[in-house]
């Protein structure tokens, strides 16, 4: 058909069809948070001048930075263990399965708290000495009572990092699952070993698929980390309910704790897009 | 014993036989492909022909019988009357001289075109990346691609994948090229496109074993059809005969039933 053959229609403007229902509502939503900001701005249950003498005292900023840090190098470390434990997951062999698939089951199925109570409380129960030594060599590596050496932090790290360990494990396998077969076959008909495949095909696509499950994980942890307060270790949340059991001011250091959570989470946030940047998926 | 087989053969398969427990793909499959020979591999879904491509470079176990590509026994050694499986990085420096094509490309997605082409210089044969990458551009070049070089596979059509797909497994200089249906994931078109790849490679004095479907492809490029059928080889006739006047009764069936699809 040519331009021609078609009548000429003169420029009409289009005019869409209102979408009423969901201005009307968007309307009532507003008005419901409305409603409950104006009540507890009435109600006077925050005083914002004590928020504002706390948020960035150097306790609180301390037991922030402490956060942080545990939340951090948990996950650094749980990322090494899922990659183990995905790799042995995957290996076919059974024995690494069952071992696995056991430490996942375990792991993942028992409340992050206890684990760390355990870690802290019972550990040293069972093992009342550490002794470690080198051969060749005369003074042994350590030779102390466990409680000594299984500090609040430490036993928080190797609970947070088993626990988040058995999670990281999962998501990791189904990174290397996502990897399809044709790839891997592909690799190997060109004749790289299984190492090769598995460092130059496997992981940098696997890494890419993982990132946003990762960056939700490190997320978590950081919150996770208040778990610790409950060992006694100085983080955000123990350092704030030390403070407001002195002063009675619990709503106000509640929000000062929250207000360093949602930091921590964009400053996660932040690097999970910058990481996607850098590492498209194709 | 057997004695080994010639040395000039580009692939010999001496007996060989593929099963996994009770489910057969075939038995006693016997034939020679000299140097520089193109050979379709025909038969109808189902006849064993991809496993057969899979069993020459080891990514399938045989379970009887030997392969040998030019004279090296493929993914064994030979010890006091047993076959003893070789080593990950043993098997892996035979595959080196094994090229592989697949239907569905299988291109590393996080790497582009011209990377794909480099992997295997790169990371199996540890030549420069600079080497590596002049080699990549010739070949890209010589499949049509070179413009395509900084593309992702998944920025390139199916054809054009393919094309990478066979640059990158020529860059290995492989003595024997398998090529698992290169065409039949492709529109007729595309399909074209890849078809006067392999016809050049052929041209070139390429030694390739094609499982195809693909009847331009076994007719215009292959000197020889192998027909596969029933667990075995049911007829090995050069190309022009197999399709003028085919032997066996079941390979009349089957081209009788081509015809009619077509
Ligand atoms: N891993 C496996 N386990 C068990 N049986 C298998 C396996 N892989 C393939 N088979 C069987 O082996 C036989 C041969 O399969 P193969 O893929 O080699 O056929 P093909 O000739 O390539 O068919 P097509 O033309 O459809 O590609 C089929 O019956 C198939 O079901
Ligand atoms: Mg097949």
């Amino acid at each position: 058909m040519t331009a021609a053959s078609v009548p000429s229609i003169p420029d009409l403007p289009i005019i869409h069809r209102r979408r009423w229902g969901s201005w009307v509502l968007g309307a009532l939503a507003l008005f419901v948070v409305a409603s409950i900001v104006i009540a507890s701005v009435r109600s006077r249950i925050l005083d914002l001048s004590v928020v504002g003498e706390y948020i960035f005292s150097p306790m609180i900023v301390m037991g922030a930075f402490n956060a942080l840090v545990l939340g951090t190098l948990a996950l650094v470390i749980a990322s090494i263990i899922g990659f183990v434990v995905a790799l042995m997951r995957v290996s076919g062999n059974p024995i690494l399965v069952a071992i696995s698939a056991t430490y996942v089951y375990l792991f993942r199925g028992t409340p992050m708290l206890i684990q760390l109570v355990f870690w802290f409380n019972a550990v040293p129960i069972m093992f009342p000495n550490i002794y470690l030594a080198l051969p060749f060599m005369d003074a042994p590596l350590i030779n102390a009572p466990t409680t000594a050496v299984v500090t609040p932090f430490l036993a928080a790290l190797a609970g947070l990092s088993l626990a988040e360990g058995a999670y990281m494990g999962e998501i990791i396998r189904g990174g290397i699952l996502a990897v399809d077969k044709g790839q891997r076959a592909a690799a190997t008909a060109l004749g790289m070993t299984q190492l090769k495949v598995l460092s130059q095909v496997i992981i940098p696509q696997a890494g890419r698929i993982i990132i946003p499950a990762a960056g939700n994980q490190y997320i978590m942890l950081l919150k996770s980390s208040s778990l610790a307060s409950a060992i006694g270790y100085l983080e955000l949340l123990r350092v704030a309910t030390d403070i407001y059991s002195s002063n009675f001011r619990v709503v106000e250091l509640l929000a000062v704790a929250a207000f360093w959570y949602l930091v921590m989470t964009a400053f996660a946030t932040a690097i999970q897009t910058v990481l996607e940047k850098v590492f498209p998926q194709r | 014993m057997s004695t080994a087989p010639e040395q000039s053969h580009a692939v010999s398969m001496v007996g060989v036989s593929k099963k996994w427990g009770a489910v057969s793909a075939f038995t006693d499959v016997t034939f020679d492909v000299p140097q520089g020979e193109v050979v379709a591999l025909l038969g109808p879904s189902g006849a064993g022909k991809s496993t057969l491509l899979r069993c020459v470079n080891h990514l399938e176990t045989i379970s009887a019988g030997r392969i040998y590509v030019h004279g090296d026994l493929i993914g064994y050694r030979l010890e006091k009357e047993a076959l003893y499986e070789l080593t990950d990085a043993d098997i892996s420096r035979q595959r080196q001289k094994i090229g592989m094509v697949f239907q569905h490309f299988n291109l590393f997605k996080h790497m582009t075109a011209l990377q794909n082409v480099m992997s295997g210089p790169v990371h199996v044969l540890k030549r420069s990346k600079a080497e590596a990458a002049e080699l990549a551009l010739d070949l890209l070049d010589k499949v049509g691609l070179k413009a395509k070089a900084g593309a992702y596979p998944s920025e390139l059509s199916g054809g054009q994948q393919q094309r990478v797909a066979i640059a990158r497994a020529l860059a290995m200089r492989p003595r024997v090229l398998l090529l698992d249906e290169p065409t039949s994931a492709l529109d007729p078109e595309l399909a074209q496109e890849v078809v006067e790849t392999i016809r050049r490679l052929a041209e070139e004095g390429q030694t390739m074993l094609i499982a195809t479907h693909d009847m331009s492809l076994a007719r215009d490029v292959a000197d020889r059809v192998i027909f596969m059928e029933g667990g075995g080889l049911a007829e090995d006739a050069p190309s022009k005969d197999f399709f003028t006047a085919p032997k066996s009764e079941r390979a009349r069936q089957f081209l009788a039933r081509l015809l009619q699809a077509h």
